[in-house]
């Protein structure tokens, strides 16, 4: 289980990487952000790219910012970082919720924001966050600068709208006051999950629910959006019926594929029980925040 | 079959005031391992060494059509390409135990077809890993797949495809066992209790992987090679056969093993694999199975078991008969033949007094890796039949789990089960009031009470099973008509040397360090002898070049035989100080006793020799003594099995082949998420007894971690093959090992009813926690579901299966 | 493929050496810099036995390419002991019986020494979740949470014995 041979640079400066993704097209070069993902695989030589591009030095890819409407994050802040900043904690709890699903702190200390996110893993937390908070992903190439929304960059399993000489360099999370939950089973502790829930909400002084995002992982292709459940939601003031039915809207839809953890019909019966708790959470914290 | 009059050894009398034995001292062997010092086989650096890795097949069952490995050998660092074809001219056969080993041959590598994923197919040494794994994908094979054979019970149709096509059959073993009158008591029963059983199949997964160091030597054609595969003496023999070399060519040196659970037994393949490319380049070659090989190439699965079981019961819960008739899925080989039902025959009625048992005992060949080893060694599996089938009865019978057990208890030793073995001692009642109490069953009961009214699904798992110990090797060949061989004496031997100063040091055979303490456990059992500090004591490993007969651990068995051999060496050691002492202190040997460390004239305590006094004399002033005295204070002792006897010529008694029993309570309470389908902890008690206790803290370890195993079996791992043979968990992303929030705290408790025929009262006690923990969390979970109507019989108890039987109830959503 | 040139501190030394840059750390710690304490269980992150810290943080070695760590502060098992002085958790590892084949308690320990210096005073609970991040084949854990609220313990009371001399 050692990786494959491939060079290697790690610039300073967001040009250059760009430059040398475009340089060593023939290589079928990868960015390395943390590593967490990709080094796993190249071990099993599931991946075998030639050249690597080392982000961790450039420069202006690891900070976080808190404005008033937004929470900006560097694509190479370190999850666990992430996982400790007050402003993320103000800006994305949500956010700061999944990050502590996303494996172990060992692998969040080297693991990335934008690693996570570009990688694409339809089990992963963080594309499901992105998805629910409705995120902007910005890239970098060689054409300049472009700004994509969640909706619309996770394509299939592993697979983002990001061109091959892209590079993700941050994650625009919109600021939303309301209530949050991050809910996920995983077979053990820190393990992929095998379905996660990621939901945001804001109910009125009525408890009225005026806004509702709702996006699951490891039950499609991407993440996907619960929108059934949300459209069902929003407007009413939730009670156990309701939210039973809210969640059927969504789960009657479902069709994930089965595999070692767990068949379709399992699956299924999963992404039922964390909607309605994820849901049920999030309402809570909701109200007490009102 | 209670108390029967047979012949049976001396009875021991054990030391009542005990100084070491019985103490929780710090582990001797640990600041090595603290400081990251252990010296494990990966530590091992050779001038010159070399790497070896190995190609697997992608396919579970495809001919070889052709290799070409050209590109491989030009690649940059490479010294060796061999393929399988290459490899059976270099080696013969790996050692093999099965029924019909010249039609189910093993080989290091595979020769003309691949029979599972992952089976090696050739191997590349080179310069090191990186550049052996580079030169493996320049190796091209064409193959021509044929249909896998996957399931079991599908490839003993007369029309499956043959795995091995000299055996003309999938089925490598078939026969049934009788002990007692099973037609009568079934006929006799008012209740007759059946079920379907399916035990899948996980292994012990080490943290370190399995590999050998070799370096041969072209003046004498022999090799020293360096490994943590355990039981090394027992498997010489048989490597240096396949190395086509006299055994005493071969020097096997023991290293520590980053843990076993029975996974490094035996495992020969990366030992003759490391030595045949040392002998063809010349340079000393690692071959270390990376994690990949460990999960799909290892030779040590575990059991993999489909039941059919019938038990028969009076009125009032009285067991008189079983029937049992499995099919074991033993992949591709079958190395240690059924052994592992030996195991299971060993203990098959539990601490139960039932009468007669019928055992039917099919071995199938798939295509998938072999059985090996795993803690319990088949035992485990048993313990889990035979208590969900006690379960089962009780629930037909409406009687509590705690009064069935109770109305079967044996309670008269020693015991002689229907299949012939013995149970030395025990006290089951002892044990299952301490556990009632520990883990307040009545407490959880009310608990789950409240808990239903509410709609919540709390179990209550209650076993009660056995821990054979000290195992003997009939119950490898007692499966035969014509015995290989007559009993085994399966010995374990020690050196035990005083030097000038006094100082002790004691030599293992056949023995490593593997997570288990022998270091410390000898250290304990001499410091007992000689009142001296353990920590005092050195301990060092021979290689097996030097070795005295030793068999290795394996079956529980490395405490009790190695303070047989500590007992007889010290002995020895007494009665040669004694005879020096008593010359130096001009008295009859007769009159001296040992006490505190020396001889003294009884009743005169000035009139002293200590031991270092006494060793001083003998090592360096031997003519100060009788002309027959030699120099030095050195012996050995080589103790044999205490215990073992012939199987009948007919095989209705199997003889005695594991009597030293011990038995645990294990009482899990565990909270089943129906919507989820996923069990969580509430509590778990547990309390053992495997006799008289060496070390309590340690063995306290070996139950909280042999439970966190068998929670792995009960609850998370499984070797999954999908229906094409492909296996679907080659990381420990698709194979999830417990962490430290899957493992609840253990309530542990000890019960000790020493043996009396061992030294001490000892009896084994390492594989416990996992031979008990499966049935009990199975137990549990369904107590759980009761209400539900619904009863689990298959492991692991995945969120999958649960779910899937709670849907097929009728509880959808 | 060409080499590069890298600069480690490993435990406290400070070493320059030309990697290719496909070796992970964990090899270089055991093969070039020969700190064969940093073992290597499943080479894709999930056991834990390959744990080091770089700059106060647990990694995975063997999940990290060694250039990726250069100009990084590494500490490793074999910077724990003081000469013949065993670090505080060592001590407590070994008086718990924290360990048994002693495969995974380099690595246990590295992340054990990170989570009593982010918290010097954990509930056995909080120990017990943070340790979830490296398997155990052996111990089933109890002990090792117990070393560590020992191990804490005696950090706890050594620190305020050295905050008194100091004032």
């Amino acid at each position: 289980m050692k990786p494959a041979a491939f060079d290697y640079a790690a610039p300073t400066r967001l040009a250059d990487a760009i430059d040398l993704l475009v340089a060593h097209a023939d290589a079928e070069p990868r960015v390395l952000a943390g590593g967490q993902s990709l080094v796993p695989l190249m071990n099993f030589r599931l991946a075998q790219p030639g050249f690597l591009v080392d982000l961790q030095h450039v420069d202006g890819l690891s900070d976080i910012r808190l404005t008033d409407d937004e929470l900006v994050i560097g694509a190479m802040v370190r999850q666990s970082t992430a996982e400790e900043s007050a402003d993320a904690a103000a800006g994305a709890p949500l956010l700061v919720e999944a990050l502590g699903h996303v494996a172990h702190p060992p692998i969040r200390n080297s693991g990335t924001i934008g690693g996570s996110i570009a990688h694409a893993d339809p089990s992963a937390e963080l594309p499901a966050v992105a998805l629910a908070l409705d995120a902007t992903m910005t890239a970098a190439g060689p054409g300049g600068e472009r700004r994509i929304p969640a909706a619309e960059f996770f394509r299939g399993p592993f697979e983002t709208a990001l061109g091959p000489d892209e590079i993700l360099t941050e994650v625009r999370l919109p600021r939303r006051p309301g209530g949050h939950a991050f809910v996920e089973h995983a077979r053990t502790h820190g393990g992929f999950a095998v379905v996660a829930v990621a939901v945001d909400l804001a109910v009125d002084d009525a408890g009225t629910v005026t806004r509702a995002a709702i996006a699951l992982s490891g039950v499609g292709p991407t993440p996907i959006r619960a929108t059934a459940t949300e459209q069902a939601l929003v407007g009413t003031v939730p009670d156990a019926e309701s939210i039973r039915s809210a969640v059927a809207a969504t789960v009657a839809v479902l069709s994930p594929a089965g595999d070692v953890h767990g068949s379709s019909e399992t699956k299924v019966d999963m992404a039922r029980s964390y909607l309605r708790r994820g849901i049920e959470l999030a309402l809570d914290r909701a109200a007490s925040r009102r | 079959m209670t108390t029967v009059d047979r012949p049976t050894p001396p009875v021991r009398t054990h030391k009542a005031e005990r100084t070491w034995v019985g103490k929780s001292i710090r582990r001797v062997e640990d600041p090595r391992f603290l400081r990251g010092r252990g010296g494990y086989i990966a530590d091992l650096v050779l001038p010159g060494m070399l790497h070896a890795a190995v190609l697997r097949s992608p396919h579970p069952h495809a001919r070889i059509v052709s290799i070409d490995t050209s590109r491989a050998e030009a690649a940059p660092g490479v010294h060796a390409v061999v393929t399988g074809a290459q490899a059976a001219e270099l080696t013969d056969p790996l050692p093999d135990f099965g029924p019909n080993p010249a039609a189910h041959t093993w080989r290091c590598l595979a020769v003309d077809k691949v029979r599972y994923v992952g089976e090696g197919v050739a191997v590349v040494v080179a310069d090191d890993r990186y550049l052996a794994e580079d030169a493996l994908e320049l190796i091209d094979v064409e193959y021509e797949p044929l249909p896998p054979v996957v399931d079991p019970l599908a490839a003993l149709a007369d029309d499956a495809p043959l795995v091995h096509e000299p055996l003309g059959s999938n089925c490598a073993y078939d026969r049934t066992f009788e002990f007692g009158d099973v037609a009568g008591d079934f006929e006799r029963a008012d209740v007759v209790v059946t079920d379907q059983l399916r035990w899948h199949r996980s292994g012990g997964q080490p943290l370190e992987t399995v590999g050998a160091v070799a370096e041969h030597d072209p003046a004498t054609g022999g090799f020293r090679v360096h490994t943590n595969s355990l039981s090394f003496t027992s498997y010489l023999f048989m490597v240096a056969t396949a190395l086509k070399i006299p055994a005493n060519r071969l020097d096997i040196v023991p290293m520590p093993a980053g843990g076993s659970f029975g996974s490094k037994l035996f495992v020969t393949k990366p030992l003759v694999i490391a030595a045949m490319c040392a002998r063809l380049t010349g340079r000393p070659v690692r071959y270390l199975e990376d994690r990949v090989d460990n999960m799909a190439n290892c030779d040590h699965h575990g059991s993999d078991r489909h039941y059919d079981v019938r038990m028969a019961l009076t009125r009032d819960g009285k067991i008189t008969a079983i029937d049992i008739d499995t099919v074991d899925d033993y992949g591709a080989y079958i190395q240690f033949g059924v052994g592992h039902h030996g195991n299971a025959l060993a203990q098959v009625v539990g601490p139960y007094t039932i009468g007669s048992v019928r055992y039917r005992v099919r071995a199938v060949l798939t295509n998938k890796n072999q059985q090996g080893a795993y803690r319990g060694f088949g035992s485990e599996v048993n313990n889990w039949m035979l208590e969900q089938m006690v379960d089962k009865a009780a629930r037909e019978l409406g009687m509590d789990p705690v009064e069935i057990r109770r109305r079967n208890f044996i309670r008269s030793f020693p015991h002689f089960i229907p299949t012939g073995n013995v149970y030395d001692s025990g006290d089951y009642d002892a044990v299952l009031d301490k556990t009632l109490e520990l883990g307040r069953y009545e407490h959880w009961r009310e608990v789950q009470e409240q808990a239903r009214a509410e709609g919540r699904y709390i179990g209550i798992g209650l076993i009660t099973a056995q821990e054979r110990s000290v195992f003997s090797a009939t119950e490898f060949w007692f499966w035969f008509d014509e015995p290989g061989a007559p009993v085994t004496s399966m010995p374990e031997s020690v050196t035990l040397k005083v030097d000038a100063t006094g100082a002790i040091t004691a030599t293992l055979y056949s023995c490593a360090f593997w997570g288990n303490s022998p270091e410390t456990m000898v250290a304990q059992l001499v410091a007992e002898e000689f009142d001296c500090d353990p920590h005092d004591v050195s301990v060092v490993y021979q290689s097996s070049k030097n070795g005295l007969p030793a068999t290795g651990p394996g079956g529980s068995r490395t405490t009790v035989m190695l303070a047989g051999a500590v007992e007889g060496a010290s002995a020895k050691i007494k009665e040669k100080a004694r005879r020096a002492a008593a010359h130096l202190l001009e008295a009859d040997p007769d009159d001296l006793e040992w006490r505190d460390g020396g001889f003294e004239v009884r009743g005169v305590p000035e009139k002293r020799k200590t031991l270092s006094e006494i060793a001083i004399m003998l090592h360096l002033f031997k003519h100060s003594f009788d002309e027959d005295v030699e120099s030095g204070l050195e012996e050995s002792k080589v103790f044999d099995h205490p215990y073992t006897t012939m199987p009948s010529a007919d095989r209705k008694d199997l003889g005695v082949f594991y009597p030293f029993m011990g038995h645990a309570c294990h009482l899990p309470v565990v909270e089943v998420d129906v919507e989820t389908g996923v069990v969580t902890f509430l509590d778990y008690a547990a309390v053992h007894d495997c006799g008289t206790l060496v070390n309590p803290r340690s063995l306290a370890g070996h139950i909280q971690g042999g439970t966190a195993q068998g929670i792995g079996t009960a609850l998370y791992e499984e070797f999954v093959y999908g229906p094409d043979g492909q296996l679907q968990t080659t990381s420990y992303l698709d194979y999830p090992i417990p962490t430290s929030l899957e493992v609840p705290e253990l309530k542990i408790g000890h019960v000790e009813t020493p043996s009396p025929w061992t030294p001490h009262g000892i009896k084994g006690g390492g594989e416990g926690g996992r031979m008990m923990a499966p049935a009990a969390i199975n137990a549990a979970v369904n107590d759980a579901l009761a209400p539900l109507g619904v009863r689990i019989t298959e492991l692991p108890l995945t969120p999958d299966r649960i779910r899937a039987a709670l849907r097929a109830a009728g509880h959808g959503s | 493929m060409s080499t590069r040139e890298i600069t480690l501190t490993v435990n406290g030394r400070r070493t320059t050496l030309s990697v290719e840059p496909r070796k992970l750390l964990v090899d270089v710690l055991r093969e070039d810099l020969g700190l064969v304490g940093t073992h290597i269980g499943c080479e894709h992150g999930v056991c834990g036995t390959c744990t080091v810290l770089r700059d106060g943080r647990s990694i995975r070695s063997c999940t990290t390419f060694a250039v990726q760590a250069d100009g990084a502060d590494i500490r490793t098992v074999e910077g724990l002991a003081q000469g013949p002085e065993l670090h505080p958790l060592q001590e407590a590892f070994w008086e718990k019986q924290g360990l048994q084949c002693g495969y995974c308690t380099p690595g246990m320990l590295m992340r054990c020494v990170e989570i009593l210096e982010r918290d010097p005073d954990p509930t056995p609970q909080s120990v017990r979740e943070q340790i979830a991040s490296n398997l155990c084949r052996c111990t089933g854990y109890a002990t090792i949470t117990e070393a560590v609220c020992a191990a804490a313990e005696v950090m706890r009371s050594g620190a305020r014995a050295g905050t008194e001399v100091a004032s």
